[in-house]
């Protein structure tokens, strides 16, 4: 897995690109949280270019959904691929993040 | 690479055979996956069912190389797959302590997100993406069995 970063003003967008399983998923959460830690607050993960994730993924999703809400910021998923859509929906997530059909949609939710 | 693996063709069903023996290591699940791929693709189940059956066996394989052992060396896991038709049937075994994962407590899916466990869901996933689980303790190994129909919609 690799993750791109791009910024809309005080947005980040991170797009995580190939799979998020219990191997890697670890890194992605504590690169994550360093960002929070470092004062972002407004988040985008882009997941057009995630082919596979697993609960390990979807964990780190969920903790930092709630790592910004405690800390008053906001997180929003853009553009699952169907397959990944499914996982979101079957887990519950769906329900409780927010899930935008692109980056820009996304970014405006976080505002 | 091609899996190790056979097809027969048995008064007129063809049930198809493939076995991968991966170690306790979480870097292998990228290779569980495509493993699955191929024989999806193999075998022309459907694409939905290929993508479950591979978040379904990596949260099983995921379970055993995190909790199954007691000891750091290393441990083989096997995993069977069999399609008859369009019915899949996937074994994993493992030679970890005694642990039936189908015990494991249901999350709940439904909580708002400030109560919504953060542990738990694979399980669920597993559950909700197949038809039919067991789980069996034989000779010192545990193994669990998944039943999927995979068939593509005609």
């Amino acid at each position: 897995m690799e993750i791109f970063e791009s910024r809309a003003n005080d947005v980040l967008i991170l797009t995580p690109k190939g799979r998020v399983d219990a191997s890697n998923a670890a890194s992605l959460e504590a690169h994550v949280i360093a960002l929070i830690d470092a004062g972002e607050r407004r988040l985008v993960l882009e997941l057009k270019d995630l082919d596979y994730v697993s609960s390990a993924g979807l964990r780190v999703m969920l903790v930092t959904a709630k790592r910004l809400g405690a800390a008053g910021g906001k997180l929003a998923l853009a553009s699952p691929q169907p397959a990944v859509r499914e996982i979101l929906d079957i887990a519950g997530l769906s329900t409780i993040l927010q899930i935008l059909p692109n980056a820009r949609a996304a970014t405006e939710a976080v505002r | 690479l091609r899996p190790i693996g056979h097809a027969e063709r048995i008064a007129g069903v063809a049930s198809a055979h493939a076995a991968l023996r991966l170690k306790n290591r979480l870097s292998e699940l990228e290779r569980l996956g495509q493993f699955i791929a191929e024989f999806g693709a193999d075998h022309g189940l459907a694409t939905k069912a290929i993508s479950e059956l591979q978040l379904a066996i990596d949260e099983l394989v995921t379970n055993v190389i995190s909790y199954a052992y007691a000891d750091a060396g290393e441990h083989g896991i096997d995993v069977r797959l069999t399609a008859d038709g369009g019915e899949v049937t996937v074994e994993v075994e493992d030679d970890g302590q005694p642990f039936d994962p189908l015990t494991a407590p249901e999350p709940d899916v439904d909580a708002p997100i400030e109560e919504r466990q953060i542990g738990g869901l694979g399980i669920h996933l597993v559950r909700q993406v197949t038809d039919r689980l067991e789980y069996r303790r034989v000779g010192g190994k545990n193994v669990v069995v998944v039943h999927k129909n995979a068939a593509k919609s005609r």
